[in-house]
């Protein structure tokens, strides 16, 4: 298992698979400039609105890790990331002089939103970055943008400001589109709406869950996994324990 | 200005850079590139929204790069830290504060680089990815005067603190600005700023 964009990046390349190979020497130096923007720019406020606002992150993203991980360890992976989202948040922009954090909030978010408008103008009108074929620095904003766009949060005000700007909103539209092959509907589009209905049933199967591992412990030692999402994302467990494990806790 | 002087106002300031004007004091790059604006002077006023965007992205590069890179090396590497930071650090200060701040300065700052994924880094790969930027950084540049042609803008003012910093800054390891000197076209940079902007001064510290 290979985790994070750099290490990717160079187990591919090593693969001898690169989508930089006809980019010139300065787009690859904008590629890596570009890349270093969203990382020190979007990337907090990315952190913050799953991981620390606590209304998107107990209603959406923790029930939505925890599904994906067994227990115990949902109950603990959960919280140390959005511990460990906080704390780099505000040790990288956390210095002074602002020493509140609504004001560090402020100021990433503002952050953010300067970084969206960046990104726009240097897409503009093309349909990708760096011409018609997309390169590494698609992959990176597409990775960026897509769950923020999206994902159904309560709390939206980044979403709000990046469905506002038409040429990213359809960007993501054309990659989900031509690679994830997610169909799209009017407003508001299919694929949110039953993800959305799915991680609301999701969440009562969770609650449900906790309830009945504090009576039944013996047979739910068998069935350690948490019944999966109707989403197409890796599979964790084979099929027939799943079905199984689904039938035993559904009402 | 001394060692000491500098390190007293810098406290003062909270960071470097700083400028003092009138009874204000501005301190960080994007501060005082505001505050001047705001005085009705920019040296990016040339230039399109698109090339706005791209000087803002290679700043941050420069930013998480360069800066981390140096960081880590004055207060990662053992060997920088024991010989030179803690008593350049310390400086100001009567013993035992000057052992005890540098040591909270350094703590500080291994947790920032443990919170940014640099925690686990080898000063080998630091050294790759400082080659990687200052190779973007020479592609970018070509042979051009400045960044965006023919006028300076900020980007050319933080990439020249930076480089120069490095190249003039004797530390126990010259790795660091043995990288940048592989690129000629930053080298000559480099030079055209110190002759053009700093001459006055009389002495060149890079030739």
């Amino acid at each position: 298992i290979v985790c994070q964009p750099a290490k990717i990046l160079n187990f591919l390349r090593r693969q001898k698979y690169n989508a930089d190979y006809e980019l010139t020497a300065k787009q690859g130096a904008d590629t890596l400039a570009y890349v270093a923007l969203l990382e020190e720019k979007l990337l907090p406020a990315a952190l913050h609105t799953f991981w620390v606002e606590s209304d998107n992150y107990f209603t959406v993203t923790k029930p939505w890790f925890a599904s994906r991980i067994p227990f115990p360890l949902s109950l603990i992976l959960p919280g140390r990331m959005s511990r460990g989202a906080l704390n780099r948040i505000l040790l990288t922009r956390g210095a002074p002089p602002l020493y509140q954090l609504q004001e560090v909030e402020a100021q990433i978010y503002r952050d953010a939103k300067e970084c969206l408008n960046l990104l726009s103008y240097r897409l503009g009108t093309s349909q990708f970055f760096f011409g018609d074929t997309p390169c590494t620095l698609d992959a990176y904003v597409f990775g960026f943008l897509a769950p923020l766009y999206k994902v159904r949060f309560p709390k939206v005000q980044l979403q709000e400001h990046l469905k506002q700007l038409s040429n990213l909103c359809r960007f993501c539209d054309d990659i989900l589109h031509s690679y994830f092959r997610l169909t799209l509907g009017g407003t508001p589009p299919a694929g949110p709406e039953s993800v959305d209905a799915n991680l609301r049933k999701l969440t009562q199967l969770v609650n449900k869950e906790s309830n009945l591992i504090e009576k039944m412990d013996d047979k739910l030692r068998q069935s350690p996994q948490l019944p999966p999402r109707k989403l197409p994302t890796l599979r964790l467990t084979p099929a027939e324990e799943e079905s199984n494990s689904f039938q035993r806790l559904s009402p | 200005m001394s060692l000491v002087a500098e390190a007293f106002v810098s406290q003062i300031a909270g960071k470097v850079p700083f400028i003092h004007v009138g009874n204000q004091v501005v301190s960080e790059l994007g501060p005082i590139v505001q505050f001047v604006k705001a005085k009705g002077h920019s040296l990016s006023d040339g230039l399109d929204e698109v090339q706005k965007a791209e000087m803002k992205a290679y700043m941050e590069l420069v930013n998480n790069m360069l800066l981390t890179a140096e960081l880590y090396l004055q207060w990662c590497d053992e060997a920088t830290v024991g010989e030179i930071t803690h008593a350049r650090y310390g400086s100001p200060y009567p013993w035992p504060l000057n052992h005890i701040l540098a040591y909270q300065k350094q703590w500080e700052i291994k947790r920032k680089m443990k919170a940014i994924g640099w925690g686990n880094k080898t000063l080998d790969q630091v050294l790759e990815d400082v080659d990687q930027c200052c190779q973007a950084l020479s592609q970018r540049l070509g042979t051009q005067p400045y960044f965006f042609n023919k006028q300076p803008t900020e980007l050319d003012a933080l990439v020249f603190g930076h480089l120069y910093t490095i190249l003039t800054t004797q530390l126990t390891n010259d790795e660091l600005s043995e990288k940048v000197k592989n690129y000629s076209n930053l080298l000559a940079f480099c030079r055209r700023i110190e002759q053009h902007y700093f001459e006055e001064r009389g002495k060149g510290r890079l030739s």
